[in-house]
């Protein structure tokens, strides 16, 4: 009786759990897809709904650079060219060569870490393909710039201000070493 | 019957095809649909990436580690960091580990849900893979909340986490937890009970506990053979110990134990697993800091140190030899996939091709995982 | 089709003496070419569209939609973008066969439009064996996946090949078993014949008459699945595990020949389906009109088809696919058997009651209806679990 038990045992199974199946399917079926049709289905821009941390392509603020080249010492695969030099007469940094080849980048965030004023960011843009390969190095300075010296109090410079506000707030995303921030989900919502 | 005289054929499942877990190659002698041998041919993803370690620094090798593998970029980072951090004597805070563990048991779920997507998929459906990647985009954007990348997280430092959680987030998570509980019932109706999932998956690649431990074989492939193994248990690291969980072991109850169909049952379990740690994660999180000092120079003093992690796929094994220099003098990463590989070619004899494909998708075997 | 021209000769519209062989190769070329071109290759092109729809809305996503008004004409840009493409013929591979072999497939889908019954009038050949007609080009799609797999002078090519012969021809076993139900309820094999033996109410349809038919019909429809090379049983073309099977080695318009035969084949399916057992063409005579009547009965037989079509998709997207070893053991050791007693249990049947017996066909229809429930409790079941308002991205 085992051999004929299991036969029909078999076929039962076969029956009850394709039925189970195709229900959940079914009622797949009934629900509506998850499907977001980018890019020209979209009430809103993909780039907008991005949170803020999201590590898309970089962009350098050169009004509150301050060249001291820690982003370039952190790059893992050297794709950020930086020249700075002192100017003899006036005792400024003048940077000449910001050039980061986003081509190599490979978007991990260790260069925007050290930045002491949040100037070389992370953008929501993830868009970059173009149809050269020089395109792809993204050079921020078209003539050389004096490096940005952070002022001992806040900044006065009105022009300067929400650029620093902005860089600043970036910066106090990362974590900070030791710990002196606090927890920052526990009792506030979004 | 036995005087049928028939030729065998050699067959080339090669570097491109739809369902080896990306750039393999098997050298399969079949004879007719039985395969006599197959053997694996690695190395079609090699990036040097232990080589890459010597140069970039210790503080740069975190996004290489990412790449070792992409599915478990949490786990890769996390032992990166544990073995730096040993290295140099470095404590991480408390909340930092539990941000560890959080992330990385994200990463564990999305990563059980790929396989058990990409097995369902190689067995012939194409509906529960497409499934398994919708939870698995949910649990992407609540990680990308987090650290702001999707797949190669570098979320984590020498010395705890780049950044804390942002606000708001403990609800979300738990949200995405009350949701993913239901699906996984909805999978065990769609996959595991289903007649013609249990008729391709038993019994097929039957690995014994004996044959599991001498082969090497780690993670959720141990665990179906029978052998309870948990590094997260039996060897603790991190916060890993303030939580409860069951370590799921393969009971056979729809075949033999160690076959394919327990791999998947493992898999499916730890996936319930995973959510209870995070539950707990997320509800007794300390405050503090997350992050330890370290020198951007780090320059631990010379020595070695080895590390063992439970990553997705299993044991996964740093090691990584100091000079004092702030150069790496060697790096090494022991994965789980790479021992799978070897005892692929002694299960397959007597198969058919058609679980060939079944079987390297029930060892969860992520190719660039193999090669480094 | 024939006696529309007799009644044409001899109400004398072609003269007094006109050639009659003439006429009806004439007849039959222009009505064939507008069915067969008309109906059936636009039918395989707009059901792939409808395939990739209903996949993806199980998958939950959404499929194509941008090619014309939600995606329709995307089998047109498929077909313009496929003749476009290079032919590609190994160099090793046998040039003739290989060229051959997309027209032999396309050749078993498309012959049994011939007598596909339409409605009572639109027919365009009613044979009287006819069903037989039916199932015996069909399996000429064995010839054409034979040559297709040995012609291409590829080792996986040559596994598809083999297995899908054996499968086909294995399965036509089952399929002609269960077919003879109906052949003896209704002592004909013409299509026309049996659907004129049912009503149109569902009590009426074959599929409810006797368990035996009720039996028959579900093992019809899974074994001409699998003469379709549909999934569960799609090993010969097992995307993950043969590339494509016996048509790795075709590309462009050949490639998409083979694919067109096996959605063409899905109407086929539903054709043979709803004339032996869901009652046909059959609608409620509502109207005297001949030409609103058969309006009707088309648009009737077209739903019930476009039905079966549905639900073999769905079956598609659901199930994984069985291994060679165990699709053989399925025909030979569970559907063979099964249709057997089957066969026997309905001529045991017919013999106590020639004429059927109406008060079964009630109790296996309300029986039916009680699983269908049964079926839609489950289905709203999940969708209730599911918690959707997490679904949705918050973009869209």
């Amino acid at each position: 009786m085992g051999a004929v038990g299991s036969y029909f045992a078999d076929i039962k199974d076969a029956v009850t759990s394709i039925f189970e199946g195709m229900a959940v399917t079914a009622s797949h079926f009934m629900r509506k897809p998850y499907t977001v049709q980018y890019p020209d289905r979209m009430p809103v821009r993909v780039q907008d709904t991005l949170p803020f941390r999201y590590r898309g392509i970089l962009e350098v603020d050169m009004e509150i650079c301050t060249g001291c080249l820690a982003c370039e010492r952190a790059c893992p695969i050297d794709c950020i060219a930086i020249a700075v030099e002192k100017d003899k007469q006036t005792k400024q940094m003048i940077v000449s060569q910001f050039d980061i080849d986003i081509a190599k980048c490979m978007y991990c965030g260790l260069c925007s870490e050290p930045c002491p004023t949040g100037s070389i960011h992370h953008t929501t843009e993830f868009e970059g393909a173009d149809f050269s390969l020089e395109s792809l190095i993204r050079r921020f300075i078209k003539e050389p710039v004096a490096a940005y010296k952070p002022k001992k109090g806040p900044e006065t410079d009105p022009r300067i201000v929400p650029i620093l506000n902005r860089g600043m707030t970036y910066v106090d995303e990362w974590a900070q070493p030791g710990g002196t921030k606090p927890a920052a989900d526990d009792e506030e919502t979004e | 019957m036995s005087e049928f005289s028939t030729e065998e054929m050699t067959l080339n499942m090669g570097p491109q095809h739809p369902s080896t877990h990306g750039v393999l190659r098997f050298i399969i002698r079949a004879d007719g649909e039985v395969m006599r041998e197959a053997i694996p041919d690695v190395g079609y993803l090699h990036r040097s990436i232990e080589k890459i370690a010597e140069k970039v620094g210790y503080h740069g090798f975190m996004p290489y580690t990412d790449r070792v593998d992409y599915v478990c970029a949490m786990f890769t980072n996390q032992g990166w960091g544990m073995a730096c951090e040993k290295l140099a004597g470095i404590e991480v805070p408390k909340r930092g580990e539990y941000c560890r563990v959080i992330a990385a048991e994200f990463n564990r779920l999305a990563s059980h849900l790929l396989s058990v997507g990409t097995m369902a998929m190689d067995i012939g459906a194409n509906t529960p893979f497409t499934h398994a990647l919708r939870e698995r985009e949910m649990i992407n954007d609540l990680i990308e909340e987090l650290c702001g990348a999707r797949l190669t997280f570098n979320y984590m430092r020498i010395g705890g986490v780049a950044w804390d959680l942002p606000p708001g987030y403990r609800e979300k998570a738990l949200a995405y937890l009350e949701h993913l509980e239901p699906i996984l019932d909805e999978y065990d109706s769609l996959i595991s009970f289903n007649k013609i999932y249990v008729k391709r998956l038993a019994n097929i690649g039957i690995i014994s506990a004996e044959e599991a431990i001498n082969f090497n074989l780690v993670g959720p492939n141990l665990r179906a053979s029978g052998v309870k193994w948990d590094i997260r248990k039996d060897i603790p690291y991190s916060v890993y110990n303030d939580f409860e969980f069951e370590v799921p072991v393969g009971k056979g109850e729809w075949g033999t134990v160690g076959d394919s169909m327990d791999r998947y049952m493992v898999r499916m379990r730890e996936l319930r697993e995973s959510c209870k740690i995070l539950r707990q994660a997320l509800t007794k999180i300390p405050d503090g800091a997350v992050l330890a000092k370290v020198p951007r120079n780090f320059k631990p003093p010379a020595g070695e140190c080895q590390i063992r992690i439970e990553s997705g796929r299993g044991d996964m094994g740093w090691y990584a030899v100091s000079d004092g220099t702030g150069y790496p003098w060697r790096v090494h990463v022991r994965t789980g996939s790479f021992a799978a590989m070897g005892i692929i070619n002694k299960l397959s004899r007597g198969l058919m091709i058609a679980d060939l494909v079944t079987l390297i998708a029930s060892l969860d075997v992520i190719a660039p995982e193999i090669d480094r | 089709m024939q006696q529309w021209v007799d009644s044409l000769i001899a109400a004398g519209k072609f003269g007094p003496n006109p050639p009659r062989d003439l006429i009806y190769a004439l007849f039959i070329l222009v009505f064939s070419a507008i069915v067969f071109l008309g109906v059936a290759f636009p039918f395989a092109g707009i059901v792939s569209w409808a395939e990739r729809r209903v996949w993806a809305r199980i998958q939950s996503r959404v499929g194509p939609n941008r090619v014309g008004p939600n995606g329709v004409l995307q089998w047109l840009a498929d077909g313009v973008k496929n003749v476009c493409k290079e032919d590609v013929v190994p160099t090793l591979a046998d040039a003739r066969l290989f060229k051959l072999a997309p027209y032999l497939v396309v050749l078993a889908f498309v012959v049994p439009w011939a007598v596909m019954p339409f409605s009572s009038d639109l027919i365009l050949a009613d044979l009287n064996v006819g069903i037989l007609f039916m199932t015996a080009v069909t399996a000429l799609t064995v010839v054409g996946v034979l040559m297709a797999g040995w012609s291409s002078n590829d080792k996986w090519s040559l596994i598809g090949g083999v297995r899908s012969a054996a499968q086909i021809v294995s399965y036509e076993i089952p399929a002609g078993l269960s077919i003879f139900p109906i052949v003896l309820m209704t002592g004909t094999l013409s299509m026309q014949g049996i659907i004129r033996a049912q009503g149109w109410a569902p009590y009426d349809w074959f599929a409810f008459a006797n368990p035996f038919t009720f039996v028959a019909a579900n093992i019809l429809f899974i074994s001409l699945l699998a003469e379709g090379n549909r999934t569960p049983f799609d090993l010969p073309e097992a995307d993950s595990e043969l590339v494509a099977g016996f048509a790795t080695e075709y590309s462009g318009m050949r490639y998409l020949f083979f694919f067109m035969a096996e959605w063409g084949n899905l109407f086929i399916l539903g054709a043979i389906i709803t004339t032996l057992f869901l009652g046909g063409w059959q609608f409620p005579h509502v109207t005297d009109d001949r030409v609103i009547m058969n309006v009707l009965q088309l648009l009737i037989f077209n739903v019930k088809v476009l039905f079966l079509v549905f639900l073999s998709m769905w079956i598609r997207a659901t199930l994984p696919r069985v291994r060679i070893d165990q699709l053989m053991s399925l025909c030979w050791k569970y559907f063979i058997p099964i249709s057997f007693v089957d066969m026997i249990g309905a001529a045991v049947w017919v013999a106590i009651w020639p004429n059927g017996n109406p008060a079964v066909g009630y109790v296996m229809l309300a029986l039916f209806c009680a699983l269908l429930i049964l079926f839609i409790r489950r289905v709203i079941y999940y969708f209730r679990r599911a918690k959707m308002e997490l679904y949705l991205s918050p973009v869209v």
